[in-house]
């Protein structure tokens, strides 16, 4: 058939071959653009949807030519921000960037260097303000339960209820109980469902429970059902004052700021003036 | 433009530290770092632009472990530090409330975050019970020579039971219970310009003062680990020091009266030989502690071993040699080529009885 | 400090060159004495850095750990130091001579003589001996065997440095301050490249002149354990890096040759400035203290002895304490009556004098206190310049026979009258030549070279209540062996 010299396009061999290879087939893309569009123009079907999956293939070797060596198979191949959305699912608090990465690399096999994490929060503010709720979820701010301003070195998700982005006096340490409760959750979830919780993970819980009254007992492995009686009896301490201030402010806050506020904070450090 | 403004000249005053301040206190008889420091000069530049430049320092790495351990003791809502508090001081479970004033909504300009600090502080003095117990990078406020100045914020104001203490985290080891006494000593000086500069901020806001403990919650790590561990270091007595220091340090308009009309420090316009000229004018105390502690202390040297100063040899042989000001003086008097005064009578008589025996014992 | 060597500072000064203080050696100085000098990450407890370490000048062997905050590195390096420290120590432990005393005992014909640079370098190896001798070669961070082994004896060899007068460890900065008294203050002293400007500069400079030069940190970079905070930031931080990337020790290992060697060269020079100084009369004494204790730690580690726990009990640090002071006033009287120059610092006090003898009443006896019978109790008048400040009763020691027991009787003007109390024979008069005759020069001091009385503690299982009871001796716990050194 008269398509079959892109067809035998040699794709395979010019992969991560360097400049020279990625220029061919940049080349090879624009011209199979433009035979896409000769094709259409001249409404033969069949040539276009061979042209376009020869078009994906291209582009396909195209991003692999980019990539200089290739991720060992352990790494996920989750984008960083999804990492980090699902670590912080996990925990349900406002987190600093620093323990989202140890929960990432103990619980889901990741890596993420903590200088990915310096400039999302802003770039997830400027997707949110071009295009605001076009992505199901975004990666915003904590907001200071006085001001309303952006809570120092915090990440959050958009879809959590406003008090549970706020930051008051006490939040703080509940919601270091509270990630700490979790991650006992999760490795009793992972042990009853016959896995074992890494290593690491263990060692997470260790170090937490070790700020925790009761939680451990001197230097021993933590044991999760122990940390979430420790971490549930102080947290009843601190929760009623706590959520109040939380409420209050979160009200506040759906009163007087705009959406992007609402989820980036009130105050300078916006994406207009950082 | 005041007086101290044109010895500055156009530069910006540098900002005071618990550090600088504290260094005040290791040579408080010294007019020129007195006057120097309460015009904001920077030493440093100053030193370097003389030829003396600075003989000290701090390694990156230095630096890097003391944001790290101060971060590892703050993090997850100070859990390392609530656990700490609770055993040394028990504070009890409920009080965990944490505000950090290294800004206000954003801004960090110095004025919005005193007046915070000031604000936070008081609500917890009045409120009492739940109005707050770790109050994060607070900015105070110290008179020095009769100028405020800022503080920087590297430490916590705490409270428990209505009383306040400040948390100094340093990043120096706690071995088998034993610290560094050199550490722990330079700890304790600078940390008693927190507590003074918090009582100066009670004062100023009509609550008792006494309120704030001279008991500092000194933060370290354990042995050879990471793992942050907590004394209570007593400063009555460095503080006692630091506001005699203070205190003296309102004599800088007399230290101004003595100088020359018009003098000035200033780098940009100044030669390094007008502006050396210009600082000798004003009279030091050199020790070789200076060292250790002020900028200018190799120029310091230089002038005093030019003027062949006793004071190159140490404090400790400066008084053995009874406080004589020169070597040659002290010289002439041991060899009988220099008349002591009435009251060099018996310093005079010990020195030529040392070199006749000393003599002696060489030969 | 005293009002002698501040004057020998000021001399100094004068002079453009240090001044001695001292006319004989006071400290034992091995044939093969082992230099090491460590260095350590600024900012960190114990991390080692490197060190140069060798017995021969010409060839000093460099340890670096190319990543100081990677634990397995640093036990690799206290292994490496291993290698070098232990055949040194082990074999000076195999030679042994038999000692003449009541019941005769074996002790170590000589023993290991570590020198370092300044106290830094001691309590440094006090920290590395600490962080390493807990250490187990099995459970849950394995060393290799010989790194506790290695902290027992730098744990050993830092506690003798603790006892005035031993020679077992020594920094070099304090031996020199021994023997010479620079221009400078004693605190800048504590710059062994400053300090050694003084007492030898180099051709066609004075002191002064030299120590300004030995002030540039890129000529003689400081002996450690600190490294300069700009070599730090514009030199190890980024060699270290180039180690993360490369996987290459080679820019770490010539970074910290190049803040080593100066100093190497130094220590020898110190070494030999030392070394030409006559050894002090009772340094081998001294040093046969250090030979028996290098006896018993080798005897007690054959035997499995645990490392030192972490603390003392009360009792031990009670008797630890007492030694060291025992030790300390041993030190001090015997080096005073080794060396004319140091006994001036005595004298310049009062506490000792120096003078001619006028008259001896040689047959004197009388019947002692709480005796029955007379006995001699010869009486010696000095005529002395110096300004005594002793007061009648006081016993002193003669610089003729520092065993013999005298006591003042009386003092009028510059003339001082002593009684003999011993060590005159059986006789009824004194034995010949136990007296000073009238003519002889004799130096006479309240000090004493037998270190005073100790006081009297309860053995360890007395321990009273009051101080926690008998203590519990030391037993290795995991907790300690496992300790995190991050
Ligand atoms: S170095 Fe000079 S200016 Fe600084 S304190 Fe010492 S004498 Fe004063």
């Amino acid at each position: 058939m008269e398509a079959s010299g892109i067809h035998g396009f040699p794709v395979g061999p010019l992969i991560r071959c360097g400049t020279v290879e990625l220029d061919a087939l940049e080349k090879r893309i624009a011209e199979l653009r433009s035979e896409i569009r000769a094709a259409k123009a001249a409404g033969e079907h069949a040539t276009v949807r061979s042209l376009r999956a020869e078009l994906r293939k291209t582009e396909r070797a195209w991003d692999v030519a980019l990539e200089p060596e290739p991720e060992p198979a352990k790494a996920p191949l989750l984008p960083v921000r999804e990492q980090v959305h699902q670590a912080l699912t996990l925990l349900g608090v406002p987190t600093a960037t620093k323990m989202i990465v140890t929960v990432n690399e103990a619980f889901f096999a990741g890596h993420i260097a903590t200088s990915q994490l310096t400039s999302l929060r802003r770039d997830e503010e400027k997707s949110f303000r071009s295009s605001p709720f076009a992505r199901p979820y975004y990666l915003c701010a904590a907001l200071t339960s006085e001001l309303l301003s952006p809570a120092r070195g915090l990440l959050a998700v958009s879809t959590w209820p406003m008090p549970t982005r706020i930051i008051g006096p006490l939040s703080p340490r509940a919601d270091f109980l509270t990630s700490a409760t979790r991650i006992a959750e999760h490795i009793m979830r992972l042990t009853g469902a016959g896995e074992d919780a890494s290593p690491s993970a263990y060692r997470l819980l260790t170090r937490m429970a070790q700020n925790i009254p009761g939680a451990v007992d001197g230097f021993d492995q933590a044991d999760p059902t122990q940390v979430i009686a420790a971490a549930g009896a102080e947290l009843a301490v601190h929760e009623e004052s706590d959520a109040s201030h939380r409420d209050e402010a979160a009200r506040r806050a759906e009163r007087q700021l705009n959406e992007v506020r609402q989820l980036f904070g009130a105050g300078l450090k916006t994406a207009r003036t950082a | 433009m005041t007086r101290l403004d044109t010895l500055r000249g156009p530069a910006e005053p540098l900002d005071h530290n618990a550090r600088t301040i504290a260094a005040l206190a290791v040579n408080p008889g010294c007019d020129r770092r007195a006057l120097l420091d309460a015009a904001g000069v920077d030493k440093q530049r100053t030193a370097t632009h003389l030829g003396f430049p600075a003989p000290f320092g701090q390694s990156p790495f230095a630096i890097t472990r003391a944001k790290s351990f101060d971060a590892l003791v703050k993090a997850n809502g100070c859990a390392h530090l609530l656990r700490l508090l609770r055993s040394t001081l028990d504070l009890s479970i409920s009080e965990a409330s944490y505000s950090d004033i290294s800004d206000v909504g954003g801004n960090d300009d110095h004025q919005v975050r005193h007046t915070r600090t000031r604000a936070l502080l008081k609500r917890a003095a009045t409120d009492g019970d739940g109005a707050g117990t770790l109050f994060d990078h607070p900015l105070l406020k110290l008179t020095v020579a009769g100028h405020e100045v800022y503080l920087e914020p590297a430490v916590i104001a705490f409270q428990i039971e209505g009383r306040f203490h400040i948390v100094e985290i340093k990043s120096f080891a706690v071995i088998d219970d034993q610290a560094d006494a050199g550490q722990v000593a330079a700890a304790a000086r600078q940390s008693a310009v927190y507590v003074h500069a918090l009582r100066a901020l009670f004062t100023a806001e009509g609550l008792d003062p006494g309120r704030i403990s001279h008991n500092v919650v000194l933060v370290c790590p354990k042995d050879f680990a990471n793992h942050p561990t907590a004394t209570l270091l007593d400063v009555r007595q460095q503080l006692a020091a630091l506001e005699r220091q203070l205190s003296r340090l309102t004599r800088i308009d007399r230290i101004l009266d003595e100088l020359p009309i018009g003098i000035t420090f200033d780098l940009e316009t100044q030669s390094p030989d007008e502006v050396g000229k210009a600082v000798a004018t004003v009279g030091a105390r050199f020790a070789p502690e200076c060292l250790a502690s002020c900028e200018m202390s190799l120029f310091c040297r230089a002038e005093a071993r030019d003027r062949e100063s006793t004071d190159v040899l140490g404090r400790a042989a400066r008084d053995e040699l009874g406080g004589i000001e020169s070597i040659p003086a002290v010289l002439g008097l041991a060899d009988d080529s220099r008349p002591p005064s009435p009251e060099q009578l018996e310093i005079a008589e010990q020195l030529r009885y040392v070199r006749r025996i000393y003599t002696e014992a060489v030969a | 400090m005293s009002i002698m060597s501040s004057y020998a500072r000021a001399l100094a000064v004068q002079n453009g060159r240090a001044q001695p203080v001292a006319t004989v050696r006071h400290l034992h100085l091995s044939a093969t004495p082992m230099v090491f000098i460590p260095l350590k990450l600024a900012g960190e407890a114990a991390a080692p850095l490197a060190a140069l370490v060798g017995t021969d000048p010409a060839n000093p062997r460099l340890l670096v750990v190319p990543q100081p905050r990677n634990r397995d590195l640093r036990f690799a390096f206290m292994a490496e130091l291993a290698e070098v420290l232990l055949p040194y120590i082990e074999g000076l432990a195999g030679v042994t001579e038999t000692v003449e005393a009541k019941t005769p005992y074996e002790r170590c014909a000589d023993a290991p003589q570590l020198l370092v640079p300044n106290r830094g370098g001691i309590a440094f190896t006090k920290l590395l001996g600490r962080s390493t001798r807990f250490r187990r070669t099995d459970g849950p961070y394995p060393v290799h065997p010989s790194v506790p082994v290695l902290g027992q004896w730098l744990t050993f060899l830092s506690e003798r440095a603790e006892y005035a007068g031993s020679s077992a460890l020594v920094s070099m900065t304090d031996a020199l301050a021994l023997h010479w008294a620079t221009g400078q203050s004693s605190m800048e002293d504590a710059n062994l490249a400053t300090q050694l400007a003084w007492i030898a500069p180099p051709e066609g400079l004075d002191g002064p002149e030299a120590a300004l030069v030995a002030e540039d940190p890129l000529t003689s970079p400081p002996a450690g354990p600190e490294t300069h905070p700009d070599f730090d930031g514009q030199v190890l931080e980024y060699a270290i890096q180039a180690f993360e990337t490369s996987g290459s020790a080679a820019q770490v290992r010539e970074a910290l040759r190049s803040q080593l060697e100066p100093t190497w060269t130094l220590m020898w020079q110190g070494v030999r400035l030392l070394r030409e100084l006559p050894e002090a009369a009772t340094v081998e004494a001294r040093w046969a203290r250090d030979r028996d204790q290098f006896t018993r730690e080798t005897a007690r580690l054959a035997e499995g002895g645990f490392p030192r726990g972490r603390v003392d009990g009360a009792v031990s640090a009670a008797i630890r304490l007492a030694d060291l002071e025992s030790a300390l006033q041993a030190y001090e009287a015997q080096r005073a009556f080794d060396d004319p120059l140091v006994m001036i610092e005595h004298r310049v006090a009062g506490k000792a004098f120096s003078g001619e003898v006028v008259a001896v009443d040689a047959t004197r006896r009388i019947v002692p206190a709480g005796k029955t019978r007379a006995a001699p109790r010869p009486l010696v008048t000095i005529r002395t310049s110096d300004p005594v400040r002793l007061s009648p009763g006081r016993r002193l020691v003669s610089s003729r026979n520092r065993k013999q027991r005298t006591e003042i009787v009386d003092i009028t003007g510059d003339l001082v009258v002593i009684q003999v109390n011993d060590q005159m024979g059986r006789g009824a008069t004194p034995a010949p030549g136990s007296v000073p005759e009238v003519g002889d020069v004799v130096c006479y001091a309240e000090l004493d070279p037998s270190g005073g009385q100790r006081p009297r503690l309860p053995a360890g299982e007395d321990t009273p209540w009051t101080h926690g009871g008998p203590p519990e001796p030391y037993v290795p716990t995991d907790e300690d062996a496992q300790e995190a050194w991050s």
